[in-house]
C-alpha cells in the first residue's frame, strides 16, 4: 500500500501527467462533438447507420489521454539526467526504496489503473455531455452496460501502454506507435482485411465493449476478456524480463 | 555490517568483477577506491539489489537487498547524479519516497535542513547544479536514518565547502555507531574521510585494511594506489 500511495504521489507531481490528464478529459469530448455535428441531419432525419456509435466513437479514439499515462509512468523512470547532472535515472532511486521488483510493478501498474479509472469517468462526462449539447433531445441513451466497457477499455489500453514501456524502457516507441494506432491509422483494422485473427488484436477485441452493433464479432463480455488477456500476457511478460533486467544495462 | 562474499560479475564476454570480497564494519567509514571503470559502481549497484551477480553475494546486516522490509530505513543510498526526475521538484522526490517508506511529511523537511536544500526544495531537479544534485542525493540516503549509508562518488561535483561539509557529516555519522561505504577515485579528499580501504583494479581487490595498513611505507594513500594499481605491487594484499 505504502508503495502504492509512492506511485500516486510521483505521477501527481509529474508535469506531464497533466497534460495526460488534460487530453483524457476533453479529447474525447471534442472527437464525440464533431462526430455528433457531422452526422447531425441524418440522425434527425433517422437514416443514421452510426446511432449506437455516437459519443463512444470519442471515448474509443480518445484514449491518448491514458496511453499518455501509461508510458510516462514507466518512461519517467527511465529518463537520464544530463551528464552535467551525474547522468542518474530514477529508477535507481524507486528500486532502492521498493526492495522487491514484482511489488514496485504491481504498485506502479495499479496506481496507472487507478488513474485511468478516474480519468474515463471524467471522459464519459464530459463526452456525454457534449453529445447533448450538439444533439439535443435526439441523444441516444447511453447504456451502462456500454459505459461500464468504455471504463475497461481506458484501464486496459493504459496497462498496455504500461507493459510495453516496460519492455522498451523508453517512452517514445510505444507512444508513437500506440497513438498512431489509436488516431489515425488502425493496424489491427488493416490486418482485419488480410486475416479474421486480427479481430483477436487487443484494441479490436476491447471496442467489441462498447462499439460494433452491425459487425459484432465477439461479445461484449467476451471481448473485454480477450482483452484482459492481452493485458494480462504482456504484463507477465514486463514482470519476468523487469526482474531479471540489470538497471544498468 | 555490509558484506561482499566472492562477488562476480559478467557482462557479455567481458569480466567486471572477479571474486570481490570485503567487510563494510559499523562505526568506520569504509572508502572504497579505484580508477574509473575498475568495478565501484558494479559493486554497489550489486549490493543495492539493482544489478544481479554471476555468482557470490553482497549482504546488509546479513540479508540480501531483496529480503529487506523497508529497506530506506536500513540502507541510505546515494549513487549517480541525484536520482531524482528533472521536472520533478527537490521536495517532491524526497516526498514520494517519504510516502514509500511510511515516513513523515516532517521528515522531509529535518532532511532538506541537514543537507541546505531548504531554499531550492520548491525548484525543480532540472535546474539544480550538480552539487545540488549530490546534495538531494544525500538527502535521499539519510531520509529513513538509516545505520548504513552507501555512497557513490559522494564528493564528485561538490564545491570545497560542500567536501568539508561531507568529511565532517560521514565522521559524524560513523562516530554514532553507523556504517559507511563510499566509492571515489579521489585520492587526496578520501584519505581524510576514511578509516579503512578498499582498493579495486580491473574489477579485483588489490589492497583491504585500514588506512594505516594500505598507506604502509608510501607516503600518502595517493602513492600506495598509484603503486598498488600500476601493476607494482603493494605489500599489503
Amino acid at each position: 500500500m505504502r508503495a502504492f500511495n509512492a506511485e500516486l504521489s510521483k505521477l501527481f507531481s509529474l508535469p506531464g501527467i497533466w497534460l495526460a490528464f488534460l487530453i483524457g478529459a476533453f479529447a474525447p469530448a471534442v472527437i464525440a462533438a464533431l462526430d455528433s455535428m457531422a452526422q447531425k441531419e441524418e440522425i434527425i432525419a433517422g437514416v443514421s447507420t452510426r446511432l449506437s456509435e455516437v459519443g463512444y466513437i470519442g471515448l474509443a479514439l480518445g484514449v491518448q489521454g491514458v496511453i499518455i499515462l501509461g508510458v510516462l509512468a514507466v518512461s519517467s523512470e527511465y529518463l537520464t539526467e544530463s551528464s552535467e547532472s551525474g547522468g542518474g535515472q530514477q529508477i535507481t532511486t524507486s528500486l532502492t526504496v521498493v526492495s522487491s521488483r514484482l511489488h514496485f510493478l504491481l504498485a506502479k501498474a495499479g496506481a496507472v489503473t487507478v488513474i485511468s479509472i478516474l480519468l474515463s469517468v471524467v471522459a464519459i462526462m464530459t463526452t456525454v455531455s457534449a453529445t447533448h449539447l450538439v444533439l439535443g433531445e435526439y441523444t441516444p441513451a447511453f447504456e451502462w452496460p456500454k459505459l461500464l466497457g468504455a471504463v475497461c477499455f481506458w484501464a486496459f489500453t493504459a496497462l498496455l501502454a504500461f507493459g510495453i514501456t516496460v519492455l522498451t524502457k523508453h517512452g517514445m516507441i510505444p507512444l508513437a506507435v500506440l497513438i498512431i494506432n489509436t488516431s489515425f491509422v488502425s493496424f489491427s483494422f488493416l490486418l482485419s482485411k488480410v486475416t479474421k485473427l486480427a479481430l483477436y488484436l487487443p484494441d479490436r477485441a476491447g471496442f467489441e465493449m462498447f462499439m460494433f452493433l452491425s459487425n459484432r464479432f465477439l461479445t461484449p463480455f467476451t471481448g473485454g476478456l480477450v482483452m484482459f488477456a492481452w493485458v494480462v500476457v504482456l504484463f507477465i511478460a514486463a514482470a519476468i524480463v523487469f526482474h531479471r533486467r540489470d538497471v544498468a544495462s | 555490517m555490509l558484506t561482499f562474499n566472492n562477488l562476480v560479475k559478467h557482462r557479455g564476454t567481458q569480466e567486471i568483477l572477479s571474486g570481490i570480497s570485503f567487510k563494510a564494519r559499523p562505526g568506520r567509514v569504509t572508502g572504497f577506491l579505484g580508477p574509473n571503470g575498475a568495478g565501484k559502481s558494479s559493486t554497489l549497484r550489486i549490493l543495492l539489489g539493482l544489478d544481479r551477480a554471476t555468482s557470490g553475494n553482497a549482504l546488509i546486516d546479513g540479508k540480501p537487498f531483496a529480503e529487506l522490509h523497508n529497506p530506506l530505513t536500513t540502507v541510505g543510498a546515494a549513487l549517480d547524479g541525484s536520482g531524482a526526475h528533472r521536472m520533478r521538484t527537490g521536495r517532491a522526490h524526497l516526498l514520494w519516497m517519504a510516502h514509500a517508506a511510511g515516513l513523515s511529511r516532517s521528515r522531509v523537511e529535518e532532511v532538506l535542513d541537514i543537507v541546505g536544500l531548504t531554499n531550492a526544495a520548491g525548484k525543480r531537479v532540472g535546474k539544480y547544479s550538480l552539487g545540488m544534485g549530490r546534495r538531494l542525493g544525500m538527502a535521499a540516503a539519510l531520509l529513513g536514518d538509516p545505520k548504513i549509508l552507501v555512497l557513490d562518488e559522494p564528493v564528485n561535483g561538490l564545491d570545497p565547502e560542500g567536501i568539508r561539509w561531507i568529511r565532517t557529516f560521514l565522521r559524524e555519522r560513523a562516530a554514532s555507531g553507523n556504517t559507511v561505504l563510499l566509492s571515489s577515485h579521489l585520492m587526496g579528499e578520501l584519505a581524510e574521510t576514511v578509516d579503512d580501504v578498499v582498493i579495486i583494479h580491473h574489477g579485483k581487490i588489490v589492497a583491504d585494511g585500514t588506512l594505516e595498513e594500505v598507506i604502509g611505507n608510501h607516503s600518502t594513500l595517493e602513492e600506495a594506489f598509484f603503486a598498488l594499481t600500476s601493476g607494482l605491487a603493494g605489500d599489503v594484499v
